[in-house]
């Protein structure tokens, strides 16, 4: 899953960075309005952490200029600024969600897949499909009851996969919402990474469609 | 237009000016009437000398039998004229008149006749004339009477009347205008002193205002001393606060450091949980000290109550919590906006906690002056005898719920500052817990 991160404090950015990809995210960041603005409308981000007192232009224009370019993906406001008045403005802006500072990043990272879960149309928490379990939650994923080890980049295409379960999902879209922009793609490890995930889960969990790409068949 | 003394002495002069005008107007039109009457009367009289030394003779036609006194009406083209005319045209004039005439009498209306006319030198003249009938030696004979004098007399004694009576009139006019701009100076200087003694408020140099205003404004000034000791207040508060704050951080802190230097990683945390409460406790203490005697200030619950709905549906949007808003839509509360906001956030933040699929909002006009706003859930409700203690306290009823636990304390805080208060009770339409807000408002009529 791929975020953007708008935070201009370099300390927080760094702390948020770092927990972020832990969590298994694939993650870009904004320091400024204006660059937030420019990436927010051109990539594909399957979530944004926005903060609200940003240089140049203010997360509240930010986040509104998006949803008037009909950009949907869910933000997430995080700020220190947590009065009601103030939350009531964020989320009747167009925010999905809204975490006051201090935090803790566990919350967070939960936080965010439980906005990507609902962005996806998806409640619950557990996805099965036949014998493979997905708890989305825990980032877990267990094979007729045995739990099975994943890298950050299978469980990100596995989970990705799974969210948009019986639509071949094509390589760009797939390099697109796994790597962040910084990352040097290349579209090959896709194909490796495919293969580790048959390896691991079975064969017929994840189809090629010829031309089109790779479909998770719905459990 | 900002200025006083200019506004009040503008209208004045204008008023003034109108009055006296029309006054003078009016005295000026009686006076040249008056003149103009002597001066007729006078004339009157020569008309009657002259009627009365008229004679006609058949073959000579009319002519005087008195001369009359004035030598005027001897000394030619002198302004002083006399003409008699007799039937068929037969005049007889005064040697004044030498071989000019005066203009041909008018027939009607009888009596006296008066005409303003211009005379042999074409000067300005006033004529009356009258027709009578002179017994003679073949009986009554008609014959019209005209006398003549110059206006230039009258005119004079006119223009200079009138000179003397505009500028009377100029200089009262003057003087009044003058007095109400001294007035409205001298009126105005309480205010003036009073300013001055806010300056010296403001700089410092002062503690109160010792002004003795007049009854007019020791109303403001009143409200300025108060504003001023309000300031005072809230600066001494604010400053008792931030005191308060460090000191309460400084423990912690302390804590912290030793807990960092030893890796105590379990204690150091604890440490941090403790300084987020208190840095969000004060946070929330200030936000609603500050508003402390704010007035004037009215929210619209239900908008405000609607509008949080709206956000915490986005909120709990995974766990699909029905919130209803209801109520009256003019009710107002004398409380500021984001206070309102404030306190209504958190007890449907709450709810939408503790609930499992509904909350319920009703605004109502409760009596006179007061607006209730009940937040119900149908979450497990209120453990008989807790409400007190855990508003007061501001702990949590249900630790394993998530958040700070302050919330209810602080909107109860923020109620009793508005002169309100809150209350828990079991609910009965939904079940759960009912959180009653009871502040001063009012039902706004006009929708």
């Amino acid at each position: 899953m791929r975020l953007l991160i708008v935070e201009d404090s370099p300390e927080l950015l760094q702390q948020l960075r770092a927990g972020l990809t832990e969590g298994g995210f694939a993650v870009d960041s904004a320091m400024d309005g204006e660059e937030a603005l420019h990436l927010g409308e051109t990539e594909p981000y399957d979530a944004v952490v926005l903060d609200l007192g940003l240089p140049r232009v203010d997360g509240l224009t930010v986040l509104r200029r998006w949803r008037a370019a009909e950009r949907a993906m869910p933000v997430l406001i995080l700020t220190a600024r947590d009065s009601w008045s103030e939350k009531v403005e964020g989320l009747n802006a167009g925010a999905d969600d809204y975490l006051a500072k201090p935090f803790a990043m566990a919350e967070l990272v939960a936080r965010l897949n439980a906005l990507i879960r609902r962005s996806n149309g998806v409640a619950k928490t557990e996805l099965v499909f036949g014998e493979i379990r997905l708890d989305t939650a825990a980032r877990a994923v267990s094979r007729a009851g045995q739990a099975v080890r994943l890298t950050a980049l299978e469980y990100g295409m596995l989970a990705y996969l799974a969210l948009h379960a019986g639509r071949p999902i094509s390589k760009t879209e797939l390099t697109e919402h796994l790597y962040a922009q910084d990352f040097d793609r290349d579209s090959n490890t896709l194909e490796v990474i495919v293969a580790r995930l048959r390896r691991k889960l079975g064969d017929s969990l994840i189809e090629t469609v010829r031309g089109q790409g790779y479909r998770l068949v719905p459990g | 237009m900002k200025s006083l003394t200019r506004r009040l002495t503008l209208f004045t002069t204008l008023w003034v000016a109108l009055g006296l005008g029309l006054m003078c107007w009016f005295v000026v039109r009686t006076d040249e009437r008056q003149i103009d009457a002597a001066a007729d009367a006078r004339l009157a009289s020569l008309l009657d000398a002259v009627v009365a030394g008229a004679a006609f003779d058949p073959a000579a036609g009319p002519l005087l039998t008195r001369p009359l006194a004035d030598p005027e009406f001897d000394r030619p083209l002198s302004g002083h004229y006399w003409q008699l005319t007799g039937p068929g045209g037969s005049q007889a004039t005064s040697r004044s008149l030498w071989d000019s005439r005066l203009p041909p009498p008018l027939l009607a209306p009888p009596g006296v006749r008066a005409r303003d006319v211009n005379g042999p030198r074409d000067e300005p003249m006033r004529m009356l004339e009258r027709d009578v009938q002179i017994e003679g030696r073949l009986g009554r004979v008609p014959i019209t009477v005209q006398v003549a004098v110059p206006r230039q007399e009258t005119d004079a004694e006119i223009a200079s009347l009138r000179q003397s009576v505009i500028l009377a009139f100029a200089l009262l006019g003057t003087g009044l205008v003058g007095v109400v701009a001294l007035i409205v100076l001298w009126g105005l200087r309480p205010l003036r002193r009073t300013q001055e003694e806010l300056v010296e408020v403001r700089e410092g140099r002062r503690l109160h205002m010792d002004v003795i205003a007049p009854t007019e404004i020791a109303p403001l000034v009143g409200e300025i001393e108060a504003l001023i000791e309000q300031n005072r207040a809230t600066v001494e508060r604010a400053r008792t606060h931030v005191g308060n704050l460090a000191h309460a951080l400084k423990t912690p802190i302390a804590v912290l450091r030793n807990a960092l230097e030893s890796g105590d990683v379990a204690g150091a945390r604890a440490q941090a949980a403790t300084l987020e409460r208190l840095v969000q406790h004060h946070l929330r203490r200030a936000r609603a000290g500050a508003l402390a005697g704010t007035a004037g200030a009215e929210s619209t619950p239900l908008a405000i109550a609607e509008a949080l709905a709206t956000a915490l549906r986005r909120l709990t949007a995974a766990r699909g919590i029905i919130i209803r808003v209801v109520g009256e839509a003019g009710a107002r509360i004398r409380a500021d906006s984001q206070d309102v906001t404030e306190m209504l956030g958190n007890l449907m933040e709450n709810a939408c906690k503790y609930g499992v699929g509904q909350v319920l909002v009703r605004v109502r006009a409760e009596g006179a002056g007061r607006i209730t706003v009940e937040v119900e859930d149908d979450g497990p409700g209120l453990p008989a005898g807790e409400d007190a203690s855990a508003l007061l306290r501001g702990v949590r009823l249900d630790e394993a719920k998530p958040g700070s636990g302050l919330g209810l304390a602080i909107v109860s805080d923020l109620a009793s500052l508005y002169g309100g208060h809150l209350t828990l009770q079991q609910g009965q339409r939904l079940g759960g817990l009912v959180a009653r807000l009871d502040l001063p408002g009012r039902l706004a009529a006009d929708l």
